[in-house]
């Protein structure tokens, strides 16, 4: 990067906020995604803005020089949605992490983009309120790349997704102008509604720089039981008809005969490690009311078949059925040194046919993957168990993954439930959306950032 | 006008039976549910009737190879002048496009076409059990192309949210005449932009809607109605805000001032406890007695706290209707007190209710008008009613000064011109006031991008 910029975007932040070494610059080629940048691409600087002037002082400079932004919260996403991409400027997100404002009054929180999000869940609840969405990377990742990647969870089946929490955005653009988006109102149609595009847009329409979340009224209570079932399509009725029946546990996790062999072989938590699928349900509510839920639940995956069902009576026991899904990934970690994990959705009722599908291309190509997935909303997580050393099998690993967006596609489903699309998913996109959709997303990029400055690459590929 | 060679190739498209250009039927579309003037402008050259996407899609490529303005009408319920022409054009009126197209039961999806009326998909689901809950007062005439184009609420968002949450994919027929589907069946999808939600609300600017996927749910196996009469206003807001706080969250809960409820009672021969100067009617839904109880037993301990003199449950279902036949007569018996009701839409964060009536009365008063005030105060959105007559010298000038002055108000108490009812022609002129000119420019470039000839519904929002 010219030295020239390097002095600018200085004087912007401050010497303590910016980063230009060597060994600074490697941390920025890489997210939790299994790319990375070549060395050739690594960043010009990283800089750590303190606030929404200065980061409007940063685009607007990168925007006159045409220097590529790579917004960045914690860099936990899995679709190489932050990693630099040449002589670029790394925005990183994380010094503005305050919480503005609980406003209890209106169960409204207003928080700066680079707030953890398990740090703002643990802040609302101390006040009886709730943040649900729950990515299960909350302890370290942001509430801004939360809301860039529209992040997901367990708890989506019955608490939906981020989007469906955030009220308001303020938004620097490309250009360097700030604007403010919704409110604190719950009922907004005053013009089109740019939250909602803001919302999962990756970093490519423009930075986030305070966000207006909705809270909800803590549930009083919950409680969780496991249900084991020898068949898939046991598990996916079992699953269909609890939401038809309108007992909407909290989560409704699935995992399949992989996970279960390995998680039982990892932490003992006593599954049967013949059968083919566990559902760990979490229901929450008023307390009176949970039984009878439980209940319900109970009837129904017995109905379904289950072989085994297992209701935890104390927060202990509680705690030990959570140890399996938790286990899940360590477990499976054993098994091959590198885990890919997609996200492939389809609606619920076709969660059978995509987990065979899922199978037969594991079987084609010669590939473990294993399949754990938030149920009740048909996200499946098909994890993929491989050493990308092996360029042979790196090379099946490869197709296997374009098979299984084309089966998700095939099954009215789509790329991604919750992880984006990024760099790694790009040449895919126009499966889902055809070209006529692409085209339209292209204009909207093209309108708001015309120079193609933010997170270049992302969605729309090179 | 629209040549005669033109308006014989649009009726290949649909034939005679789909186009109407007698001067009578295009007088009939030269207004709807709002208060604006009729004027010459505002009726069509010619109104269309398609009954397919394929029609839909060929006449917009006529409309876009002539440059004719297309403006899209459901049933013209509006209240801002939504469907109505702004500067002549064709009328493209999608009523006759109103089958329910598939009821998918094991994913809990309904696929419908744009003219079906709201009330007949509630009552549709609602005979298989399953529920689709928002519900505009104007649902037995509205049509769903309309609602999704307004992103309509009604009394039960407070607890179920507005349309635009039930809406999980979209065909759109763009400016061009190419087809676009947006989302799916899936629950959970961030494959690109948002454009469903980007369509939603977008009140006909940026594509005719021709077909839409919904989210359904089950029905709540029981329902009470209760009224709460308060000795304040304050005290009403209040023991809102408080039921939803502690999780007793109503499945609507309608404010009425003390003019509105005066109206009401006059209307109906009703006598009033002198003490009443506001009142609430609480909606609650549940699966169980027990649960109910508890949740109207709190809410009405609640309400007696903040002050309420009378708190009645319907015991029956008759009386049930009555308490909520009041509510939906209150525009009717409101608009009887004056020659003209002036109703506007505004939305406030919920604590912020007290606060905005109190402005709302000064700005009344300082004119010298009537003025009554009912809405959702579960989510804040009020509609707050002028009532003049515009006939009288000065009066109009009054009138249109005074809602500027609401506006303001909203915007003041950090709400916002519209919740449920759009920007349209009517509240077009106060838009920057609210989005900021940067705001404005960001939603004009949307429209540029997906209508850059401009035939789509000009002259609105913008
Ligand atoms: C172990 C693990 C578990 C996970 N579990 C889940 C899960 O359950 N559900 C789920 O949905 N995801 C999950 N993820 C993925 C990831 O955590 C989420 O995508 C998360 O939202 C990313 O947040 P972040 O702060 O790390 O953002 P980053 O990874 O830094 O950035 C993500 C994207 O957002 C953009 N961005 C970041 N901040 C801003 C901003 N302020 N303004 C504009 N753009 C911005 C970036 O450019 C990038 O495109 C998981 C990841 C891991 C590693
Ligand atoms: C008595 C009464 C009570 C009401 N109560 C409520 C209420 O409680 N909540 C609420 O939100 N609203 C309410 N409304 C307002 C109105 O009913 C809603 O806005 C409704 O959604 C309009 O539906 P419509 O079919 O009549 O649409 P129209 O009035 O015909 O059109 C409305 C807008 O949508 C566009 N449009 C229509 N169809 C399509 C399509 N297929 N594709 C693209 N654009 C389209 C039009 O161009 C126009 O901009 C009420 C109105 C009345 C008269």
């Amino acid at each position: 990067m010219k030295q020239e910029i390097i002095q600018r975007l200085t004087e912007i932040v401050g010497q303590d906020n910016v980063y230009t070494s060597l060994e600074d610059l490697y941390c920025y080629s890489y997210d939790a995604s299994f790319v990375k940048s070549n060395k050739k691409d690594l960043a010009g600087i990283a800089v750590y803005p303190g606030n929404a002037e200065e980061t409007a002082k940063i685009l607007k400079l990168a925007n006159e020089e045409k220097i590529p932004v790579i917004p960045r919260g914690a860099g936990t996403n899995v679709s190489g949605g932050t990693i630099s991409v040449g002589d670029s400027i790394i925005l990183v997100l994380k010094r503005m992490n305050k919480i503005l404002e609980l406003d209890r009054k209106n169960l409204i929180a207003v928080v700066e983009p680079g707030v953890v999000t398990g740090y703002l869940q643990s802040e609302v609840e101390r006040l009886g309120l709730f943040y649900p969405p729950d990515p299960a990377s909350l302890a370290v990742s942001t509430i801004g790349g939360n809301v860039a990647e529209c992040a997901g969870g367990p708890r989506g089946v019955k608490y939906g997704v981020t989007r469906d929490y955030v009220l308001g955005l303020e938004v620097v653009l490309a250009s360097g102008e700030v604007i403010n988006t919704g409110g604190k109102t719950i009922k907004n149609v005053t013009g089109y509604d740019m939250t909602k595009l803001f919302t999962g847009s990756e970093g490519t329409l423009g930075v986030i720089t305070k966000i207006i979340l909705k809270l909800i009224p803590k549930p009083e209570a919950k409680n969780t039981m496991l249900a084991v079932f020898s068949e898939l399509e046991q598990a996916s009725e079992a699953v269909s008809e609890i939401i038809a029946k309108g007992v909407v546990p909290a989560t409704l996790e699935l995992l399949d005969n992989i996970y279960i062999r390995n998680i039982e072989e990892y932490a003992k938590v006593g599954l049967p490690t013949d059968a083919e699928a566990v559902l760990l349900i979490e229901v929450d509510g008023d307390r009176q009311i949970l039984a009878k839920q439980i209940d319900k639940i109970e009837e129904i995956c017995k109905q379904s078949g289950a072989i085994q069902i297992r209701i935890a009576q104390t927060p202990a026991e509680a705690e030990e059925l959570w140890r399996a899904r938790r286990s899940a990934f360590p477990a499976v970690s054993r098994v091959r040194p590198t885990i890919i994990g997609e996200d492939v959705t389809v609606p619920r009722s076709n969660i059978p046919a995509m987990v065979k599908q899922i199978r037969a291309i594991a079987a084609k190509y010669k590939v473990i993957i294993a399949v754990l997935g938030h149920a009740g909303d048909g996200n499946l997580h098909a994890t993929i168990l491989t050493d990308e050393t092996d360029r042979e099998e790196w090379s099946r690993v490869e197709k296997a993954i374009d098979e299984l967006f084309i089966a998700a596609v095939k099954l009215d489903g789509t790329l991604s439930g919750e992880h984006g699309i990024g760099r790694v998913k790009s040449k895919f996109i126009t499966l889902q959306t055809g070209e006529a959709g692409l085209e339209i997303q292209r204009r909207i990029k093209q309108v708001l950032d015309p120079n193609n400055i933010l997170n270049p690459g992302v969605m729309f590929g090179k | 006008m629209i040549d005669e060679k033109v308006i014989n190739e649009f009726s290949q498209i649909v034939g005679a039976r789909g186009l109407l250009n007698e001067n009578l039927d295009l007088f009939t579309y030269s207004y709807d549910a709002s208060f604006l003037p009729l004027l010459p402008a505002a009726k069509p050259d010619l109104v269309l009737k398609p009954q397919s996407t394929q029609e839909v899609a060929a006449i917009m490529k006529l409309a876009h190879k002539y440059r004719i303005p297309v403006v899209a009408r459901g049933l013209g319920t509006g209240r801002t002048g939504g469907s109505v022409p702004a500067e002549g054009g064709l009328v493209l009126c999608l009523d006759e496009m109103n089958q329910i197209l598939e009821l998918d039961d094991q994913n809990l999806m309904l696929t419908v076409e744009p003219g079906v009326k709201t009330q007949d998909i509630y009552q549709f689901c609602a005979e298989r059990g399953l529920f689709y809950p928002p519900d505009p007062s104007s649902l037995k005439q509205s049509t769903i192309g309309g609602n999704i184009a307004e992103n309509a609420g009604g009394p039960r968002a407070v607890k179920y949210g507005v349309t635009g949450d039930y809406v999980m994919g979209l065909e759109v027929v763009l400016a061009d005449g190419s087809v676009l589907q947006t989302g799916g069946k899936m629950i959970k999808n961030v494959t690109g932009y948002d454009l469903t939600r980007l369509f939603v609300g977008s009140e006909g600017t940026l594509g005719i809607i021709t077909r839409a996927i919904l989210r359904l749910i089950p029905m709540p196996k029981i329902r009470r109605t209760a009224q709460a009469l308060f000795d304040s206003l304050d005290g009403a807001c209040a023991a809102v805000s408080r039921s939803i706080k502690s999780g007793a969250i109503p499945a609507a809960a309608e404010l009425m001032d003390q003019i509105s409820i005066e109206a009401v009672a006059k209307f109906r021969n009703i006598e009033l406890d002198p003490r009443v100067k506001a009142g609430v009617i609480f909606e609650f839904d549940g699966d169980s007695e027990a649960g109910l109880d508890a949740q109207i037993g709190e809410a009405e301990r609640l309400c007696a706290e903040c002050g309420s003199v009378q708190f009645r449950i319907a015991k029956t279902k008759e009386e049930e209707d009555e308490l909520w036949s009041l509510r939906r007569g209150m525009s009717s018996a409101i608009a009887a007190l004056a020659a003209n009701r002036i109703a506007e839409d505004i939305s406030v964060p919920r604590a912020a209710l007290p606060e905005i009536v109190k402005r709302l009365r000064e700005i009344a008063a300082r004119y010298g008008l009537q003025l009554a005030v009912f809405g959702h105060a579960g989510d804040g959105n009020l509609h707050p009613s002028l009532l003049a007559d515009l006939n009288a010298p000065g009066e109009k000038e009054k009138v249109e000064q005074a809602v500027g002055e609401i506006f303001q108000a909203a915007l003041a108490v950090g709400g916002t011109l519209s919740g449920e009812h759009g920007i349209g022609l009517t509240k077009k002129d106060y838009l920057a006031d609210a989005l900021g000119e940067t705001g404005m420019a960001a939603i004009r470039s949307i429209k540029k991008a997906l209508d850059p000839a401009g035939i789509l519904n000009p002259g609105k929002i913008f």
